[in-house]
């Protein structure tokens, strides 16, 4: 019979990966020299007190993709301030993946995100407003469409605008109609902004 | 019919290309980010791409050094539009792969006569 | 009770949405199929509007009525050789692959999860010993999850309605099933094949004992879960392969919208992913 059962565990490393799972040991593991040893570190942290140091740190020189996923992963579920203070540091990263991760692990964290909202959408970088608006894209948060319309109507970036005005297509109601009108007049030569305002109001008017 | 994919992460981007690109004549596809284009680039095959830089799950400078590291893929010329106006994002976007730099907003015909270039049906 | 009407525009905006968070595309020949089965949540969730029913769907902070309307939108029957090509490529591409790199003599490991009522492991099973001549020179084992444990006990006992058996060969209904019932039974030989097993993929300890797979099939699970969930999901099979193992999803269901890590590859019958082989 050439299909043979077997218990499903692989077994060979696995009591290596018992021992030493205290959490300062698991901190250490985060700097070892096997990216599979700090992606199971950063993935039993989650558990730890007072980790979201650690993680970050780690995050800012870790090159290997499936070990920054891990640790973007355990930040979001820790969600404390400090891992929020470092995802909106990534955002300002010159690293494109990094940026994007994090703005991706924000999506998922209405409630930490909110109170810090404006501060993004008023920094002095004009990227920074722009990664924030792409942080709304799926925020499930009550004042999305607030800060949307907001941007669109002071926003002197007009990428800033483009992307707004992008994402009001999807949630905008006739609260943000004027605004959209009026940011046709505030870029009335770029094709593009007058579009997608068209687009966005015309799903307005329809329901 | 010259096919297209664009790959940019916002609906209303995209609309807006095809728009411009299927008045034109081209066969439009669309993807939301570097993994689905490199899905639909194994799939079918694409005689022109338009990519942005910012994207989740993998950005466009990924999605072209993906495309450039593949054989059957690397010969499509690709043409990168994204917000991003520095001297070195130019910079990267070619050493990742791009045939040309657009900064958005662009305009209908600005995008219509770059993506000619590339498909060498006007001359520089 | 009004007709509930959707417009054009909302249908636009929803299958935008919709493909966002799914990759799934529908066409404007998809519009009274979609139509119908949103007029369904709106009543069904007491909406009204279509309007407000995509409120919900967007802002809803448990994400629980995408993951019903999805459910919806895609078929949930699992049956004997479903999304049959993916199969025809483990034979004929990715076993041949793994065989030729593999450097040990030990046995090939393959995960299929979640495993539902058994269809998916059996198909796989029949599959290797119908269709892989391979099977002469190496073992295989084959494990197969789910979280649900009533539905592994119908997995271990292998009875099958007629219309699940329905896209099988009839050589092969008749040389590995027997008649049970209104239905059929699946022989000895292929319960003793596959391991049936109770994990909750979402559960760090359930799954931290599954490693060294060389192909990890799962199909029509992802889809379902929220984002954080699915990347969590990707996380746990990239662990799970060996480098250069293979990850098979369902035809209604793409990595785009969960992980970089994998690697798109093209074969004959279908593009799957892999981890990396340079990767540890
Ligand atoms: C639609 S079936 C898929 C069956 C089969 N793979 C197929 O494609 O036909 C989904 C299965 O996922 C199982 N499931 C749901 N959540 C799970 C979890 N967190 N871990 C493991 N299995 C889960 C359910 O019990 C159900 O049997």
């Amino acid at each position: 019979m050439p299909i043979v059962k077997k218990a499903p565990a692989a077994s060979r490393d696995q009591d290596e990966r018992e021992l030493q799972r205290d959490c300062a040991s698991l901190v250490l593991q985060l700097a070892d020299g096997d990216p599979t040893t700090r992606r199971w570190a950063a993935k039993d942290l989650v558990g730890c007190p007072d980790v979201s140091a650690a993680l970050i740190g780690r995050l800012r020189q870790e090159r290997d993709p499936s070990v920054r996923e891990i640790i973007l992963t355990a930040l979001t579920q820790r969600a404390d301030a400090q891992a929020v203070a470092a995802l909106v540091e990534c955002l300002r990263s010159e690293d494109v993946s990094l940026r994007n991760e994090a703005i991706e692990a924000m999506k998922t964290l209405p409630d930490e995100v909110a109170p810090i909202m404006g501060g993004l959408l008023g920094d002095a970088d004009p990227d920074v407003r722009i990664f924030a608006v792409n942080v709304l894209e799926s925020l499930r948060h009550e004042l999305v469409e607030q800060w949307l319309k907001e941007v669109i109507e002071r926003d002197p970036h007009v990428n800033v605008c483009a992307t707004a005005v992008d994402l009001l297509g999807e949630v905008g109601t006739s609260y943000s109609r004027e605004a959209l009108e009026k940011l046709k007049e505030r870029f009335p030569d770029e094709p593009y902004i007058r579009f997608a305002a068209d687009i966005a109001l015309k799903r307005i008017c329809s329901n | 019919m010259k096919r297209v994919l664009i790959v940019d992460d916002a609906a209303t981007v995209r609309m807006y290309y095809r728009l411009i690109l299927e008045e034109a004549g081209y066969l439009v596809v669309e993807a939301v980010n570097g993994v689905e284009a490199m899905e639909k680039s194994l799939r079918e095959s694409f005689d022109l791409y338009i990519v942005d830089i910012n994207m989740p799950k993998q950005d466009g400078y990924g999605f072209l050094r993906e495309l450039r590291g593949r054989d059957e893929l690397r010969q499509a010329p690709a043409l990168m539009v994204s917000t991003e106006a520095a001297d070195h994002d130019r910079k990267r976007a070619y050493a990742a792969g791009a045939n040309l730099y657009l900064v958005k907003p662009v305009k209908p015909q600005e995008l219509l006569v770059n993506c000619r270039l590339l498909l060498g049906e006007v001359r520089p | 009770m009004a007709e509930i009407t959707i417009g054009k525009e909302d249908f636009l905006k929803f299958r935008e949405f919709f493909y966002r968070k799914t990759g799934i595309q529908f066409d404007d020949a998809k519009r009274y199929f979609v139509d119908r089965r949103l007029a369904e949540r709106i009543e069904a969730t007491d909406s009204r509007s279509f309007r407000n029913y995509f409120m919900l769907l967007r802002f809803e902070a448990s994400g629980e009525e995408l993951q019903t309307l999805t459910n919806l939108m895609t078929v949930n029957e699992t049956y004997f050789f479903r999304e049959e090509y993916q199969f025809k490529c483990l034979v004929n591409s990715i076993l041949p692959e793994i065989t030729t790199q593999k450097k040990d003599s030990r046995p090939i490991r393959i995960w299929s999860m979640p495993s539902s009522s058994g269809e998916e492991p059996y198909s796989i099973a029949m599959y290797l010993l119908e269709y892989w001549p391979g099977i002469e020179k190496w073992d295989v084992e084959i494990i197969s999850s789910d979280i649900d444990t009533k539905i592994l006990g119908q997995a271990r006992r292998g009875l099958y309605s007629p219309r699940s058996v329905q896209h099988l060969p009839k050589n092969l209904l008749a040389k590995y099933f027997k008649a049970a019932g209104d239905g059929f039974q699946v022989s000895e030989e292929l319960r003793e094949a596959v391991e049936f097993t109770r994990v909750n993929l979402m559960n760090q300890a359930d799954v931290r004992a599954y490693r060294e797979f060389d192909v990890i099939f799962c199909r029509n699970l992802l889809i379902y879960f929220d984002d954080l969930s699915r990347r969590q999901a990707a996380d746990t099979f990239y662990d799970a392969l060996h480098p250069g193992g293979f990850l098979c999803l369902g035809h209604s269901e793409s990595m785009s919208r969960i992980s970089s890590l994998y690697k798109a590859r093209k074969f004959a019958d279908s593009v799957v992913y892999q981890k990396p082989k340079e990767a540890r």
